[in-house]
C-alpha cells in the first residue's frame, strides 16, 4: 500500500472508531506523544482560539470520566473526506488535510418525542493530521480539528 | 399526597409569597415584548470588550433588544456607540461582526463609516460628513448637520468591557452596577485584560432560565466536576449576596481543582489581588454574568430572541500582559471547565434546554419553586427571589401571578390570602 493509502486508511479508521464511540480503540491509533486540539478562528474577536487542547494522557482522563458527566446522548456521525496527503521525503511521516462534517443524530437533549431520529448538522471543519508510518500502519502524532463554528449550542463533550 | 390533579398542581405552593413564581413569565409573548421594551432598552449591556477593537478606527457590531449597534474607536482612542442604522433610508451601515474603517470600502473613503446603499459617510463621532450629491438633491433644505447617527450612551468600565445603554435617561453605570463589582474591582482593574475566547449558543429556552442557572448553585448536583472540587464546608458556607437593582454576588471559596482527575491547581496564574483558586461570580440584572475562576474570567451576555429562544455569548479573558505560555495555560484552564468541550458549561446548556422543552409558549402554567432557605448560603435560592422581585418592579407584574400588578412581597401575601 502506498503511504497515501496508509494515511487515508488510518483517518477513515479513526472516523469509524469515533463514530462508534470506541474511544480507547481510537486512542490506540495514536502515538504516546499524540497532541489533539479543536481550534477556530473568530472574526468576532479577531483571535485564533483553542477550544480544547489535550495530550494522550488528558484524553484518557477525559474519556474515562465521560460516564460520570451528564451529556447529550445524540450520536455524532462524521463525514470525513481526505483532501490531500503529503508524505515527508523519507516517507516516515505524512501530513493530511481532510474535510469533516459532523452530524448529530438527535436522541435527547431537546424534546426527544419530537426531535429524536432527526439529523442536524453539528459542526463543520477540517482535520489537520500528522501521522507516522510504522510497519505499514499510520499512527497519529497530531490532530488539529479547525472548526468553522463559533456557534456551539448544547452538544456533547466527546472528542470530535 | 402522591401525584396531583390539575387543581392541586396549580394551587399556591405551601411556601411564602416570593418563594415561587408562575411559569408564564417564561412562555408569554406579551411579557417577552414588554421585557425587551421596558428592561433591555433601559439597562446597561456589555456588548463587547475593548480589546476587540484595539486600534483607532476598529469597530464591533452587536445588538440590544433587536436594535443593531455599532461600537467604534475614534482617532482620539475613545470608544463610542451608535445605532448601526443609516439616517437616510434605514440601511444597516456596517454588516461585518468586526473590522476597521482605516481602509476604504467599495463605496466609501477610508476613516469613514460608509453606508453602501447611497454612499453617505459618517466619522467616528457619528457626524455625517458626506451626503452624495447633497446640494443637487436637497438644495438647502437638508444638510449634513441634520443627519448624524443616533448616539448611544457608552462606557468602558469594570475591566474594559464596553457597556451600552439605549436609554438616554438611565442612571450611570457606576450607580447601576458599582456596588456588586466591588468584590472584583481591584482584580479586574489592576491591569488591562484581553479576550481570548468567544463562542455563542442559541438555545430554546427563556433568557431568565439561563440567568437563574448562573445565580444558583443548588444545581451543582448536575456537575460531577463541581461536586468533587467543591462540596466541602467552605463551599456550603459560600454566600449569595443581594444588591440593589436585582444584582447578586456569589461569594468566593477555594476550589480543589486537583480533586478532579487530570486537573491541576490554578494558583500560579491567579488574577491580580485574587487569592489562589478562588471563584467569584457577579450576576447582573437582567442577564449578565461575570465569573472569575482563579486564572480565567468568563463573561456571559444574553440576547433574548423570543420567549423560548435565547442567544448567549461567552467570552474568556486573561491579562493583556500574558506571555504566550501563560496565555495558553489560562485558555486551557478556561476550556477545561467552560469551553464548549469542557466539563461544566454544556451541562448547564442541557439543563436550561430541558426547562425550555417543558415551557413552550402555550403550555400549562405551573409553579416554579424558589423557596430554599439556607441562611443565604450557596444552595439558598435568595438570589432568584431577589431577581424576580426586581423583574416584577420593572414590568409592574407580580412574578407569582403576572396578570396582577407588582407589589412588594409582604403586601402580595395579603393579596393572595384574600383570593
Ligand atoms: S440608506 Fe444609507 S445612504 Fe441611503
Ligand atoms: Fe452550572
Amino acid at each position: 500500500m502506498s503511504t497515501c493509502e496508509t494515511v487515508r486508511d488510518a483517518i477513515y479508521q479513526a472516523t469509524m472508531f469515533l463514530d462508534a464511540q470506541k474511544w480507547n480503540d481510537w486512542l490506540s491509533l495514536c502515538d504516546e506523544s499524540f497532541e489533539y486540539s479543536i481550534t477556530s478562528f473568530s472574526p468576532e474577536i479577531n483571535y485564533d482560539m483553542t477550544y480544547l487542547a489535550a495530550n494522550k494522557k488528558d484524553l484518557h482522563h477525559l474519556v474515562d470520566l465521560l460516564p460520570k458527566h451528564n451529556t447529550d446522548h445524540s450520536p455524532l456521525h462524521r463525514h470525513t473526506t481526505v483532501y490531500s496527503v503529503q508524505p515527508s521525503e523519507d516517507g516516515k511521516t505524512a501530513t493530511a488535510v481532510s474535510s469533516v462534517l459532523i452530524f448529530q443524530n438527535m436522541l435527547d437533549g431537546t424534546h426527544s418525542h419530537i426531535d429524536a431520529g432527526e439529523s442536524r448538522l453539528f459542526v463543520i471543519g477540517r482535520y489537520m493530521d500528522t501521522l507516522k508510518i510504522e510497519n505499514g500502519k499510520g499512527i497519529f502524532l497530531k490532530r488539529e480539528l479547525k472548526l468553522d463554528n463559533r456557534r456551539l449550542d448544547k452538544g456533547s463533550h466527546w472528542p470530535l | 399526597m402522591a401525584a396531583r390533579n390539575h387543581n392541586q398542581w396549580m394551587a399556591k405552593p405551601p411556601l411564602e409569597q416570593g418563594e415561587w413564581i408562575d411559569s408564564r413569565v417564561y412562555t408569554d409573548h406579551e411579557i417577552f415584548e414588554e421585557e425587551n421594551e421596558k428592561i433591555f432598552k433601559s439597562t446597561w449591556i456589555p456588548v463587547c470588550h475593548e480589546s476587540e477593537l484595539p486600534k483607532p478606527y476598529d469597530f464591533r457590531t452587536s445588538s440590544i433588544a433587536r436594535e443593531p449597534i455599532i461600537v467604534c474607536r475614534g482617532p482620539d482612542n475613545q470608544v463610542r456607540a451608535f445605532l448601526n442604522v443609516c439616517p437616510h433610508r434605514g440601511m444597516m451601515i456596517e454588516r461585518r461582526p468586526s473590522g476597521s474603517f482605516y481602509e476604504g470600502q467599495p463605496s466609501g473613503n477610508p476613516k469613514r463609516m460608509t453606508c453602501m446603499f447611497h454612499g453617505w459617510q459618517f466619522d467616528m463621532k457619528g457626524s455625517c460628513v458626506y451626503v452624495s450629491r447633497e446640494k443637487e438633491g436637497y438644495q438647502d433644505r437638508l444638510c449634513k448637520d441634520d443627519v448624524g447617527l443616533r448616539r448611544l450612551r457608552c462606557e468602558v468600565k469594570f475591566g474594559g468591557f464596553v457597556w451600552v445603554n439605549l436609554n438616554d435617561k438611565a442612571p450611570d453605570l457606576e450607580t447601576w452596577a458599582g456596588k456588586p463589582f466591588e468584590c472584583l474591582r481591584k482584580s479586574l482593574e489592576a491591569e488591562p485584560l484581553e479576550v481570548f475566547h468567544y463562542h455563542k449558543a442559541i438555545v430554546d429556552t427563556n433568557y431568565k432560565l439561563w440567568h437563574d442557572t448562573n445565580c444558583e448553585f443548588y444545581h451543582d448536583f448536575m456537575h460531577y466536576h463541581n461536586r468533587v472540587t467543591g462540596f466541602n464546608d467552605a463551599y456550603f458556607a459560600r454566600k449569595n449576596e443581594a444588591f440593589d437593582n436585582g444584582h447578586i454576588v456569589v461569594g468566593t471559596f477555594e476550589v480543589n481543582y486537583d480533586k478532579y482527575e487530570g486537573f491541576e491547581s490554578r494558583a500560579a496564574l491567579s488574577f491580580p489581588h485574587l487569592p489562589p483558586n478562588q471563584w467569584y461570580m457577579i450576576d447582573l440584572f437582567p442577564g449578565i454574568n461575570f465569573n472569575l475562576r482563579g486564572s480565567a474570567l468568563r463573561c456571559d451576555v444574553v440576547t433574548p430572541l423570543g420567549p423560548n429562544k435565547t442567544m448567549i455569548e461567552f467570552r474568556g479573558l486573561g491579562l493583556k500582559s500574558d506571555s504566550k505560555e501563560d496565555r495558553m495555560t489560562r485558555i486551557n484552564h478556561h476550556n477545561s471547565i467552560w469551553g464548549p468541550f469542557g466539563r461544566n458549561l454544556h451541562e448547564d446548556l442541557i439543563g436550561v434546554q430541558g426547562q425550555g422543552n417543558t415551557m413552550l409558549p402555550g403550555t400549562e402554567a405551573r409553579r416554579v419553586l424558589h423557596g430554599r432557605q439556607e441562611n443565604q448560603t450557596i444552595h439558598d435560592e435568595n438570589g432568584m427571589r431577589h431577581y424576580y422581585d426586581e423583574w416584577g418592579r420593572w414590568l409592574n407584574r407580580l412574578p407569582s401571578s403576572p396578570d396582577k400588578p407588582y407589589s412588594a412581597p409582604k403586601e402580595t401575601e395579603a393579596v393572595t390570602a384574600a383570593e
